[in-house]
């Protein structure tokens, strides 16, 4: 079988309602998200219709779902957990760098 | 395929409550999480308890694993291993996804759920509904590549287990297998997607679309932090104090000659330009160095690292009052 392939990020960015699929929800819980700063849109004044969303935002809307899912946690919470885990991972990488990790 | 207790992987009792497989789901999922897990097999561990809490929490699908481990318990099993749920063991029982459960994840469930559940638990009514129109949900897994195929691109074959929709309308689970096309360039992290390649759409609709996460299996001389690749480069204690010019491979292929300016030091950081992965904005090279100490393993060796201690006296301890 033959498929065909894009590449998310750069070459075919997601639509609001292509990310809300992807990870299953509401085009407004991906509003949402936007608003709580999980999501960073380029151009904000836009209507969302034009927003587009990348690879790195399919990956911080999936792991958001998963916390609210799994914890209960409200999305301000998931918010702040996500900043700390890229925190977290941002220096294990400086120490990876340091050859300290 | 071993039949699998999910009370046991939750570590509660077959009467908890709701509250209880709630409670014990979120400290397993704490102590598992990859981020701040130490134990070795925690992706595993995670893998078993989503799975557990998946069933456990939804009635529908906690009845119909009840009534299943009943059966097993009186020996519906010829030899203890777990092939197939029996017939008509679903009776009365309808699974659906309700809004709001989350993504599907291809890779995250068990051979033993999906034989029961289909691939994240969709089984439909078999039209008991009525008829209606929907979407096929989109999909996840993940694909893991070498460093090679994600800086110039390769064709991949992936198996999946994925749900297909049956002429009665009752899903059922195959085998099967796609071609992938890594596009050059791609990072960890990215998403490949294949559209129409998720789970099958009802009533004419059409099926929703494949994501794959793409991991880069570890490389043997290169690390990779974001865009940025990391190498470590040997040199000798004389091309760190004197300097010089040494030929490194590049990822991309072929070599460049790399400077060791004068006094180098262990562990110091040359960047390479724009040799890192590609993409819209290169990520670099980097080397680190590190000292490696001719052998002395000959009386020539020796002597020569004799004249040198005494050429150059040394003490690297100095700032320990030593």
């Amino acid at each position: 079988m033959r498929a065909t392939t894009t590449t998310v990020l750069e070459s075919s960015p997601l639509t609001v309602r292509e990310l809300a699929r992807a990870v299953g929800a509401e085009d407004q819980w991906v509003l949402r998200l936007v608003e709580v700063e999980i999501l960073h849109v380029d151009t904000p004044s836009e209507p969302p219709e034009r927003w587009h969303f990348r690879s790195a935002d399919l990956q911080r809307a999936l792991a958001a779902r998963r916390l609210e899912r799994d914890f209960g946690a409200n999305l301000d919470t998931a918010a702040l957990i996500l900043d700390l885990q890229s925190e977290l991972r941002r220096l294990r990488a400086l120490m990876g760098a340091h050859g300290l990790a | 395929m071993d039949f699998k207790d999910y009370y046991s992987a939750l570590g509660v009792a077959r009467d908890a409550s709701d509250d209880d497989i709630r409670k014990a789901y979120r400290k397993l999922a704490r102590k598992y999480h990859p981020d701040v897990s130490k134990e070795a097999d925690a992706d595993a561990k995670m893998r078993d308890i989503n799975e557990a809490r998946d069933v456990l929490q939804d009635k529908e699908k906690r009845a119909a694993y009840d009534q299943l481990a009943d059966h097993v318990a009186r020996g519906g099993s010829p030899d203890g291993g777990f092939r197939q749920p029996p017939p008509g063991w679903d009776e009365g029982f309808e699974f659906h996804r309700g809004p709001g459960q989350g993504p599907a994840d291809h890779a995250d469930f068990s051979e033993f759920f999906s034989s029961i559940f289909g691939s994240r638990g969709g089984m439909g009514g078999g039209g008991q509904r009525g008829p209606y129109r929907e979407r096929g949900e989109d999909h996840h897994a993940a694909i893991e590549i070498s460093l090679e195929d994600a800086l110039h691109g390769a064709e991949r074959q992936l198996s999946l287990r994925a749900q297909e929709i049956d002429a009665n309308g009752r899903p059922h689970l195959v085998n099967r297998t796609l071609d992938v096309r890594i596009p050059a360039g791609v990072r960890p992290g990215q998403y490949i997607r294949l559209a129409g390649q998720g789970l099958p759409g009802h009533g004419g609709e059409p099926a929703g679309d494949l994501y794959l996460e793409v991991r880069i299996a570890p490389h043997k001389l290169y690390r990779i932090e974001g865009h940025d690749l990391y190498m470590t480069l040997p040199v000798t204690p004389t091309e760190a104090a004197l300097g010089a010019q040494v030929t490194v491979p590049t990822p991309a292929g072929g070599h460049v000659d790399v400077t060791i300016p004068k006094g180098a030091r262990n562990g110091m950081k040359l960047r390479i330009k724009e040799r890192g992965l590609p993409g819209k904005t290169p990520g670099h090279l980097y080397l680190l160095l590190e000292i490696a100490l001719p052998p002395a393993d000959s009386d020539a060796a020796r002597a020569a690292y004799e004249q040198l201690a005494k050429a150059a006296p040394f003490n690297p301890r100095q700032h320990l009052g030593a």
